[in-house]
């Protein structure tokens, strides 16, 4: 059946909007970044976008508007992110939809490709991963392909950039000419099938007239299949990485790693920003021209240099944990790994497709909680939702940087910070059986996850995100950290105290040290002011875990921002004397004890999920309840688990 | 001849009888009471009376005292009644399947006790198996559905009950399957999501599936198919019927 709709005339003004689509990591994002020059987030393992995004593809004479959409299997859409995919497919508002297919999986491709030509929009088949066909000795005749289905056929490697003309011609002729439709021997073996409704009963007739096309199709114009061995060498790491006995100790001796290269290599440009922030803070004191007393100097030096660059200086640590992270997730290990823990994940009635969202979370628990979208069953998700807090954040790494060096002696860092990360993971673990058994109860559900062959990660993905992961992190330092620390400061300095005690002391025949008499007189103000009052005011409620107001203080401001318990504390000690932010550290050895160091670090890795954390949950769950019981129910075990360890740990010692 | 002439109203005895006399007379162009005796298995005195019976209703006639001959309506009555015993004798036997003593056994019985209105639909069934396209394929499914023949070699109807087959050996799961085993998929059991989900990934029938590698607890399971890899819970994979290869 041929139609010869007359299109208008691409109009400048109007953009020719364009959808991506296809089966998970068939390439989508890279194809989408390549042509957009975004920098969405791509990774080597489905499931890795998980709502729409929009981008401009500046096509000379043509604004064209690209839509990458999260990967589906089909248009029977099961898990909240295949809806969004699927939603957009059937009701979205485009001109021509782009299937982008994974080459070295035509079958299935193809298959998915009939489905969506059948929902009528102007199409472009695009065979991403053509490197890869080709290396593996895969011919196909993309023209002939073209000409049974009726549609411009392109082939593209969209990590390389390859083919990205060929798709530009093939978009703009499918958005000005309507095919001819499949050739009449494809129709035949369709046979007529109709586009099932969604969440309508499985037909395997169905799946075998598609999958009759797809064979006829490949039968015609596969000029030379791929070699039979051509995953020879993900076959062969998988039989160490994935191995029986050895896999899982491989992954935790792998995240081991991780948090080693993140604490070892990254001291050393750490301690070069710390020296400069140091430095900056005492050269805007020398060259300050008026009075050292002034307000505005404090403001500067004592809020924003200390309270900001507290947080700055573990910039490189931060870099270092997403790069390994990026690297697990670009090269496929994630998903060995989702298969390695799925036994484990499945007897605390998680699943397997909870792991990476887990994981995602040791970056930051936005993208985390959003990629439980990819979880098709409610009760998972909202289990995995409600446990993903306890994956020890990006944002929780300055804390622990700053705290563990400070309890801990230098041989056992490393494992202390993999040991706060472990604990996390098992409190998740245990938290989500809690869950599953109680408000949560349900069935096992199902697991299916593909896992795509390794992959080498470009560079370009790589330098691009740890560039992004920095920029952002810089940018929340120098706006929401810097907007908390100014608040902090005034909060700390205000209103000041005219008339010290240490100073009656004196008058009262007391000795002192001039220096005493100076840390005297900064410790009064901070008590006095607002600050220090709200931490006074609270201390009965914290003093159980051992905390002074000075922490009780810090610890509030980390609900805005994790990062913020730096800041503030740095800040305090800034504001008692001359102290460096690099300084912090020792400071807080010498004043607390090495177990009040533990319960800080349980209860800020339990507690107080950041005001970000709590709304992403509520829109994700869909209601305030599963938000407020997560902040309620983490922070309440958070001080239950401190005061718990605090207390014995003081009994044992 | 009208074929659908009313045919005189007789005992499954006088219908076996008269069947008789027309099977010897057109194998052998002639029935002698000797030989009725024999084929029905009686003595020579009892078939007289019978005989008797059948010449009153008009249906045969002695042409000597040993021989009978058929006359008009006779020949075709027991034309219709053994065409009648043909069509159950090869629904019996090539059709269901049966092997050739029972089914002539049973087409004996079952051509006197069933009503003329079953057996009419019944033909009827039989021609169309026969005749319609769409039949023969039934027919021929039937015969290679592993439900109906041991060791059939592979069912291309996939009923969605293959339930309860379990005590059927020759049915297997991708969770029986050994590492760097191969099998072909029958069949997808289960129902819903997951149905869906593993006939999206192209796990349809005559697929051929690799099993991988199985995690120490047996769980998940790691399958191969064409070109592309994927971990599944034992679950799942047991709802993938497959014959191993
Ligand atoms: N060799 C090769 N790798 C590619 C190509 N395109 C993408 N990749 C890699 O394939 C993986 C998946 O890419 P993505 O762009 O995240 O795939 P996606 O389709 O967006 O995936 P989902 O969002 O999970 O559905 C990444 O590791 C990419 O680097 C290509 O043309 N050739
Ligand atoms: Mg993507």
């Amino acid at each position: 059946m041929k139609k010869n709709l007359q299109h208008p005339p691409l109009s400048v003004l109007r953009p020719l909007r364009v959808l991506l689509a296809g089966n998970p990591n068939s390439g989508k994002t890279s194809l989408f970044n390549a042509l957009t020059g975004a920098r969405q987030k791509v990774g080597n393992y489905p499931g890795v976008t998980v709502e729409r995004r929009e981008g401009r593809w500046r096509i000379p004479g043509q604004d064209v508007l690209v839509r990458d959409l999260p990967g589906t299997y089909s248009l029977t859409a099961y898990s909240p992110e295949e809806r969004i995919a699927q939603d957009e497919l059937t009701h979205g508002d485009h001109d021509v939809v782009v299937v982008v297919a994974d080459a070295t999986v035509l079958r299935r491709s193809l298959m998915f490709l009939l489905q969506v030509m059948q929902l009528g929009a102007n199409t472009v088949l695009c065979l991403n991963m053509s490197d890869e066909a080709h290396k593996a000795g895969q011919v196909v005749d993309t023209l002939w392909l073209g000409e049974l289905l009726g549609i411009p056929v392109v082939e593209t490697a969209a990590a390389r950039g390859q083919g990205l003309d060929d798709l530009k011609a093939a978009v703009l002729s499918a958005a000005t000419r309507t095919g001819p439709g499949v050739s009449a021997e494809v129709a035949a073996a369709l046979g007529g099938i109709t586009q099932p409704t969604a969440g309508g009963e499985a037909s395997v007739e169905r799946m075998r007239r598609l999958a009759a096309a797809a064979d006829l199709l490949l039968a015609r114009v596969l000029v030379a299949a791929p070699r039979p061995n051509a995953r020879r060498l993900t076959t062969r790491i998988d039989a160490v990485l994935a191995h029986r006995l050895l896999g899982l100790p491989l992954f935790l001796l792998v995240m081991y790693g991780v948090f080693w290269v993140t604490f070892t290599l990254g001291a050393a440009p750490m301690d070069w920003i710390d020296a400069a922030v140091g430095g900056l803070g005492s050269l805007v004191t020398a060259h300050w021209p008026g009075s050292p007393d002034s307000a505005l100097l404090s403001l500067l030096v004592d809020g924003i240099i200390a309270g900001v660059g507290g947080v700055v200086i573990f910039l490189p640590n931060i870099v270092l944990l997403f790069l390994c992270l990026s690297l697990l997730e670009d090269t496929g290990y994630l998903a060995r790994a989702a298969y390695l823990t799925d036994r484990v994940l499945s007897r605390v009635g998680l699943h397997g497709k909870s792991f990476l969202p887990l994981v995602t979370g040791f970056g930051c628990s936005i993208p985390g909680i959003m990629a439980t979208r990819t979880i098709e069953s409610e009760r998972d998700r909202l289990a995995t939702m409600m446990v993903l807090p306890l994956m020890s954040c990006g944002a929780r790494l300055p804390i622990w940087l700053l705290i563990i060096p400070a309890v801990f002696p230098a041989a056992w860092r490393t494992t202390a910070m993999w040991s706060v990360y472990v604990f996390g993971i098992v409190l998740a673990l245990g938290l989500a059986l809690v869950l599953r058994g109680t408000i949560l109860k349900g069935d096992a559900t199902p697991f299916v996850l593909e896992l795509p062959p390794y992959r080498l990660p470009t560079l370009r993905d790589v330098l691009g995100r740890m560039a992004d992961r920095s920029l952002v992190y810089l940018r929340k330092a120098g706006t929401v950290i810097l907007a908390i620390s100014i608040v902090l400061w005034a909060l700390s300095t205000y209103p000041r105290k005219e008339h010290f005690d240490v100073d009656d002391a004196l008058a009262g025949g007391a000795v002192f040290t001039e220096q005493e008499i100076v840390a005297r007189q900064a410790a009064e103000s901070l008590a006095y002011s607002v600050a220090g009052r709200i931490g006074r005011a609270l201390e009965p409620v914290f003093s159980p875990l051992g905390y002074d107001w000075r922490i009780v203080t810090a610890s509030l401001g980390a609900f805005a921002a994790k990062e913020v318990f730096v800041s503030q504390m740095s800040i305090v000690y800034a504001l008692g004397d001359d102290a460096d932010p690099g300084d912090v550290g020792e400071r807080l050895r010498a004043d607390y004890s090495p177990l009040v160091g533990v319960s800080l670090i349980i209860f800020l890795l339990v507690g107080t999920p950041c005001m970000a954390t709590v709304a992403v949950t509520r829109r994700e769950s869909g209601s305030w309840r599963w938000a407020w019981l997560q902040f309620g129910g983490l922070t309440a075990l958070a001080w239950v688990l401190a005061a718990a360890v605090y207390n014995l740990g003081r009994l044992v010692a | 001849m009208p074929a659908n002439a009313a045919l005189p109203a007789l005992t499954p005895a006088l219908e076996d009888y008269l069947e008789s006399v027309f099977r010897l007379v057109t194998e052998h162009g002639f029935a002698r009471v000797r030989d009725i005796a024999e084929a029905r298995g009686v003595k020579p005195g009892s078939v007289s009376p019978a005989m008797r019976r059948l010449e009153e209703a008009g249906l045969i006639r002695y042409e000597r005292r040993e021989y009978v001959a058929l006359t008009d309506t006779g020949a075709a009555a027991a034309r219709r009644i053994y065409s009648r015993h043909r069509v159950l004798r090869r629904f019996f036997g090539t059709f269901l399947g049966l092997p050739p003593e029972i089914a002539e056994a049973d087409a004996c019985v079952a051509e006197h006790s069933l009503s003329a209105a079953t057996l009419d639909r019944l033909v009827r069934l039989f021609e169309y198996m026969e005749v319609c396209p769409d039949g023969r394929d039934h027919l021929r499914h039937f015969h290679q559905c592993s439900r109906v023949q041991e060791g059939a070699d592979h069912c291309p109807h996939h009923c969605p009950a293959l339930h309860g087959l379990g005590e059927r050996n020759t049915v297997m799961s991708v969770a029986d399957l050994r590492p760097g085993q191969k099998g072909r998929v029958r069949q997808i059991e289960g129902q819903g999501a997951i149905r869906q989900r593993l006939l999206d990934m192209g796990i349809l029938p005559d697929t051929t599936i690799e099993l991988a590698r199985i995690a120490p607890t047996g769980d998940p399971m790691w399958i191969r198919l064409q070109g592309f890899e994927l971990a599944l819970r034992k679950n799942e994979a047991a709802a993938v019927l497959i014959e191993a290869l």
